[in-house]
């Protein structure tokens, strides 16, 4: 058997169903072999929307997804989705192609070395040198990718690697693991914290939904009756809509949600990490707290904040080991009243869109959806006036920030998950930097409902040198954007245009009622910004407001 | 703050300098470094002085054990406490 039909028995026997790829010079022999395979390739029209789309299909399954590139171009296509994946912690496997091993290092046609090129982004990686050791990188591959806290694999295979005959096909057997429980005295540390402490707050982040620990944290959320924050990753680990839910904590996150973390004595950290964008100035984080930090890795027990207690290991078990805390009922109302004193308001001036309308709207109208966004201005307003039930529902590049996330991943989770109705929100700066996957789109009639929110700017970063940079505008103007009607239309993907606010409605109706893709290219004022906003180099004491002209 | 860090490793492609490289991305520096062979030809044992610019060593050494070519990490020799990385940011 040839080294290229390992690779497609080992991603056979892993149970792979997409693989989202680009073929080349290097990796042929792969592909090759894929023709007798009864895996489906999705064939994408640049390497970043492939490694994106298999981010998207891993966050919406929870299993490991899959993209393939070719040597050189190929590969280096791939490593922002890897950094984004690695950042996120998504299990994803990356297979490269690689010139022969003769040629490895003599600077051939299409070679980099993307194992050295990728270390600091990977869980791990292989560069496989025998093609006897092919099931077994594959294996451990996936194995790695999704154990423990999961992340990228990449698995490099030089050419002549995957030409190679080998003379009996190994079969590889992933060990079994029993997962980690947490240390009992940690657990006694943690239930004594958490019985004296008078204003405890669950602090939930994108861990919670990667350990499939939901249910365990909805569990004590409710037994305990302890208010609720969210990252942006953990947003929906129990629903927005639940009484005890005060918002998204950080930047440009809800002022009540800002507010309890900034006046609690004890945070209940499950699968969350401290990432700046949360804290605000880290010294000035939740001053008062002390801190039960619950997590899969040990590296982030006290990275950035200082753990009192910690229980490592398998989250569901660390959740259900959480001792009840004593009587909370003045911190509890304490925490509503921030909750009413600062939810959304929608009362806009004007008849132009408001866009924290239409999305709030939108996800009211939608029934079993899921909604990918990319970066940037429409990414806040996503996380701040969606709807989550549950945090698969939202997927978001929230530590790389990687604009042209949102396509790639809806055509993942779209994949991942067929019945459900898959909304991209886009932006006019992010659309731009995966577009091509509109052919993709509409290769493969995937219908995908695309929400572009067009300010004609890099919205943003245009905020901020407004307010920041005393209105010295730098490079944000996007005025001469393409038609993007126009644009999808050359696709043969359908779109229309809204710019008034009672054409909202009607756009919603149309887009969900969509048999296949198509584009709402909704047009607002440049000048629109995100608010609250903790201004950088802050602490999360510091949010300011709406400032209107 | 200077500090020894000893590791058992897989004596693999990549191994070394993905090491390395950790500890410097971390914000360690490297000021030595010495290989010997391990228990087997397939194992060395890696000794690294770093100078630890107010991080946590401890944290360091627990990201460098999540690394799957190292099989263990001992911390030999600590001149003092190793700084929280919140005191050390403070600004």
């Amino acid at each position: 058997m040839k080294g290229a039909e390992l690779v497609i028995k080992s991603l056979e026997r892993e149970g792979v169903e997409f693989i989202f790829g680009y073929p080349g010079g290097a990796i042929m022999p792969v592909y090759d072999a894929l023709v007798d395979s009864t895996m489906k390739h999705v064939l994408v029209r640049h390497e970043q929307g492939a490694v994106l789309a298999a981010d998207g299909y891993a966050r919406s399954t929870g299993r490991v997804g899959v993209c393939m590139a070719t040597s050189g171009p190929g590969a280096t296509n791939l490593v922002t989705g890897i950094a984004n994946a690695y950042l996120d912690s998504v299990p994803i496997v990356a297979i490269t192609g690689q010139v022969p091993t003769s040629l490895m290092g003599t600077d051939a046609f299409q070679e980099v070395d993307i194992f050295g090129m990728t270390m600091p982004i990977v869980k791990h990686s292989f560069l496989v040198r025998r093609v006897e050791d092919i099931p077994s990188a594959i294996g451990e591959a996936f194995r790695i990718a999704s154990e423990g806290r999961p992340g990228p694999v990449l698995v490099d295979l030089p050419k002549d690697i995957t030409n190679a005959e080998a003379s009996l096909a190994p079969v590889w057997q992933a060990p079994v693991e029993a997962p980690v429980q947490p240390d009992t005295v940690e657990v006694e540390n943690a239930a004594e914290l958490i019985r004296g402490a008078a204003r405890p707050l669950l602090y939930a982040g994108g861990g919670i939904v990667i350990a499939d620990a939901v249910e365990a944290f909805r569990t004590y959320a409710e037994s305990s009756g302890i208010p609720v924050v969210a990252t942006l990753k953990g947003l929906g680990a129990v629903s927005t809509r639940h009484e005890n839910f005060i918002g998204m904590l950080g930047m440009h996150g809800n002022q009540g949600a800002n507010k309890v973390v900034q006046n609690s004595d004890l945070l209940i950290c499950v699968g969350a990490r401290f990432d700046d964008r949360a804290t605000g100035r880290l010294d000035g984080f939740a001053p008062r707290a002390k801190v039960v930090h619950l997590d899969a890795d040990p590296a982030e027990i006290s990275k950035l904040r200082h753990a009192d207690a910690a229980l490592l290991g398998d989250l569901s078990s660390s959740l259900n080991a959480l001792a009840a805390p004593g009587d909370i009922a003045p911190w509890q109302t304490w925490c509503q009243d921030r909750r009413t004193e600062h939810a959304w308001r929608y009362d806009a001036p004007g008849d132009g869109v408001y866009v924290p309308d239409m999305l709030r709207k939108l996800t009211d109208a939608a029934e079993n959806y899921v909604v990918t966004c990319d970066v940037g201005q429409h990414q806040m307003w996503v996380a701040q006036h969606c709807h989550f039930d549950r945090p698969d529902q939202h997927l978001t590049s929230a530590g790389l920030g990687t604009m042209g996330y949102g396509i790639p991943a809806g055509i993942g989770a779209k994949l991942a998950k067929p019945d459900a109705t898959v909304i991209t929100v886009t932006g006019d700066g992010s659309i731009m930097m995966n577009i091509q996957e509109l052919a993709t789109l509409k290769r493969y009639g995937i219908p995908l409902k695309i929400l572009l929110v067009d300010n004609s700017s890099l919205g943003l970063v245009r905020q901020w040198q407004e307010l920041f940079h005393q209105e010295r505008y730098s490079e944000v103007d996007l005025s001469d954007n393409p038609d993007f009607v126009e644009v999808a239309r050359s696709f043969g993907i359908p779109g229309f245009r809204i710019d008034r606010r009672d054409q909202v409605d009607d756009a919603i109706q149309r887009l969900l009622n969509a048999d296949g893709p198509i584009i709402a290219h909704v047009c607002i004022d440049p000048k629109t910004n995100v608010w609250p906003l903790v201004p950088p180099g802050e602490t999360n004491d510091v949010m300011l407001e709406e400032q209107t002209a | 703050m200077n500090h020894t860090m000893t590791l058992r490793m897989d004596r693999i492609e990549g191994a070394i300098i993905r090491t390395l490289g950790l500890i410097e991305r971390r914000g360690f520096t490297v000021t030595g470094i010495s290989t010997a062979t391990g228990e087997s030809e397939h194992q060395m044992e890696m000794t690294v002085e770093l100078n630890a610019a107010g991080r946590s060593v401890e944290v360091l050494a627990r990201q460098v054990a999540r690394l799957f070519d190292v099989s263990s990490v001992s911390l030999a020799k600590q001149d003092a406490p190793a700084m929280r990385l919140e005191e050390s940011l403070a600004c």
